[in-house]
């Protein structure tokens, strides 16, 4: 399953620019430590934090993409550092429990 | 082992507390790793001519790198953590590199070892290289290569206004408050010291 056919599925709104690729699992956490420690490489990464610093950490352990839950409004700084580093930055009305459930119905499962 | 093309994985995993210290006698800063499970903001104590205050708890990690293929493991409890620049000096020449890796389809984080009141102790350059294959042999073949620097680099240390990989402000009951550069001294008020997070979370403005 790719990025845009999760973004079709799931009503995600795209906020940075990022190339498609695929998803392999999710990974869900509001720690950069946890995500440093845990997250695979095409893994989504389910957060509700939204400073700037979830750019690098995203980047560093190669995440497919940053999903935002609960509607929270996410920075324009950090979308501009996403699409710099073509970082996908997604956000979700519905809350982590909510996304999650959808997600595994899905057939996307843990790192 | 010689010839052995690594494969590195994460162990002994520990995670803690980058406790950061400063002291309001001569404004020095240090930071260790700290295994507490809750970790006290605002605590201070005398050491020498120096008063030392907990200024700021940052969740974080310490680990070691092992080989899945020969088992050499290599200990990285000197890293503090990583830190990703923000571009805020031209003259800096972790910017320069910054800038000439991103034009060779790199991108770029600092490394930094813990600080002693006599500033930061560098990592060896091979363990951040290591440190590198690690994170480069996770990510898919198709996204830019990380490239480790280290903060040796960094021009003024004291005016960095990069942003570590760290969590902040988590053990508060109240939403944090904006995040502030670790490295950068804070302006004393008026007749006392700098106010810090630690004064902000503990609900109390400087004594």
């Amino acid at each position: 399953m790719t990025l845009r056919d999760l973004i079709d599925r799931l009503k995600l709104k795209s906020l940075s620019t990022f190339d498609d690729r695929d998803v392999s699992g999710v990974v869900v956490s509001d720690m950069v430590s946890d995500v440093m420690a845990g997250a695979k490489s095409g893994n989504l990464w389910l957060t509700v934090q939204t400073h700037k610093s979830i750019v690098p950490a995203a980047n560093l352990v190669d995440v497919a993409a940053v999903v935002v839950t609960s509607g929270k409004t996410v920075p324009q700084e950090t979308v501009d550092l996403a699409s710099k580093y073509k970082v996908a930055i997604l956000s979700s009305e519905l809350s982590t429990f909510e996304l999650v459930g959808k997600l595994y119905s899905l057939g996307l499962g843990g790192t | 082992m010689a010839g052995c093309q690594h494969r590195w994985e994460m162990a002994d995993v520990e995670f803690g507390f980058v406790a950061f210290e400063r002291c309001f006698h001569c404004d020095g800063l240090r930071t260790f790793f700290s295994p507490e499970q809750a970790p006290f903001l605002g605590e201070e104590y005398r050491e020498g001519r120096c008063f030392w205050r907990r200024v700021e708890n940052a969740q974080s990690l310490r680990f070691s790198l092992r080989c899945a293929r020969c088992g050499e493991r290599h200990t990285l409890e000197e890293l503090m953590g990583l830190l990703h620049c923000s571009g805020c000096d031209p003259a800096c020449e972790i910017d320069r590199l910054r800038l000439q890796a991103e034009a060779a389809g790199e991108w770029v984080l600092v490394g930094f070892g813990f600080a002693d009141k006599n500033g930061a102790i560098p990592i060896p350059q091979a363990k951040l290289e290591i440190l590198a294959d690690y994170f480069n042999q996770r990510r898919a073949a198709s996204r830019p290569r990380l490239r480790l620097l280290s903060f040796e680099q960094i021009g003024e240390l004291s005016r960095c206004h990069g942003d570590f990989l760290h969590d902040v402000g988590m053990l508060s009951l109240e939403p944090p408050p904006p995040r502030k550069s670790l490295l950068v001294a804070p302006a004393p008020e008026p007749g006392g010291r700098a106010a810090s997070n630690a004064d902000r979370e503990n609900g109390h403005d400087t004594p």
